[in-house]
């Protein structure tokens, strides 16, 4: 191997590397973030367990309350596979 | 009692850790902090995409959050930090050449290229840009390798560990990026560009 082609490979490849900074809002982005999720509203079976709609009795019609509930979740879901 | 964040940066990671598992997120800040850069490099080099990069970092340490109960606080951090970073980088290669780059090469063809504008240009000069081809021309496994040794000054053994792939792979990855990069660039034969030259004198 030669040492000093070597060497400057490395050195190339740091700076080019170093070139960039990471973005300045990021750590408040991820603290964000992080305190808005809920470990269990990422297990989906919690979810499924859980649903957050009106009981039938309550709803005059079954059906709209049922798309409704597949909405609200389908979103959360989306949401949720996109941060993990 | 809670700790400030001025003691926390100078506690090692695996008493952060500790914390993180405990649920502060004061942790995850100062974790973050003391590891975005190598996270970002990381990133950065292995898809040569600084928005892609930036993302990676946020998903990253949002994983790190995520699943603090399954990292053992008795083992350095940086190796689940650069295995989840690599993981996740090599998934947004692959993910693009299957599904943009195709449409890219479309979207350039039909508006001529993007990347021949004033402001690409200025954003990133032409040796930066022979750099970056050079290293997006590899393959991806030897891509990995070359960024952990050259860029992280990590040994063979640890980026062994990181890929979970044998010595003697890692070595050969290494052999055949290195003189793919070196031809690359010019630097087999002595003829590396004045601009790169000038950058490391």
């Amino acid at each position: 191997m030669d040492h000093k082609s070597d060497a400057l490979l490395r050195k190339i490849l740091k700076n080019w590397a170093n070139w960039q900074n990471p973005p300045a809002n990021g750590r408040a982005r991820l603290l964000w973030e992080a305190a808005n999720t809920s470990h269990n509203k990422i297990d989906l079976p919690v979810i499924l367990l859980r649903p957050q709609f009106k009981t039938h009795s309550t709803s005059s019609d079954w059906s709209q309350t049922f798309f409704s509930w597949v909405n609200e979740n389908s979103i959360q879901l989306r949401t949720q596979a996109r941060m993990i | 009692m809670p700790i400030c964040a001025e003691e926390m940066g100078v506690i090692p990671d695996s008493e952060l850790a500790l914390s993180l598992q405990a649920g502060s997120l004061e942790a995850l800040g100062v974790l973050y902090d003391r590891h975005r850069g190598l996270v970002f490099r990381t990133a950065l080099a292995i898809t040569g995409d600084a928005e892609a990069a930036a993302d990676l970092l946020h998903d990253v340490f949002l994983r790190l959050h995520r699943f603090a109960a399954h990292i053992d606080p008795g083992r350095p951090l940086e190796p689940w930090l650069y295995r989840m970073t690599t993981n996740l980088a090599y998934t947004w290669v692959k993910k693009r050449q299957r599904w943009f780059r195709p449409l890219e090469d479309v979207a350039d063809w039909l508006a001529g290229s993007r990347k021949d504008t004033p402001a690409y240009q200025a954003e990133m000069d032409d040796s930066w840009r022979q750099v970056q081809q050079a290293v997006s021309s590899l393959p991806l496994s030897h891509r990995g390798v070359v960024v952990l040794y050259y860029v992280n000054d990590l040994s063979l053994q640890e980026i062994s560990d990181i890929l979970d792939i044998p010595v003697g792979t890692v070595k050969s990855r290494l052999h055949y990026g290195r003189q793919a990069l070196k031809h690359g660039l010019g630097l087999l034969a002595g003829e590396i560009l004045p601009e790169l030259q000038y950058e490391f004198t």
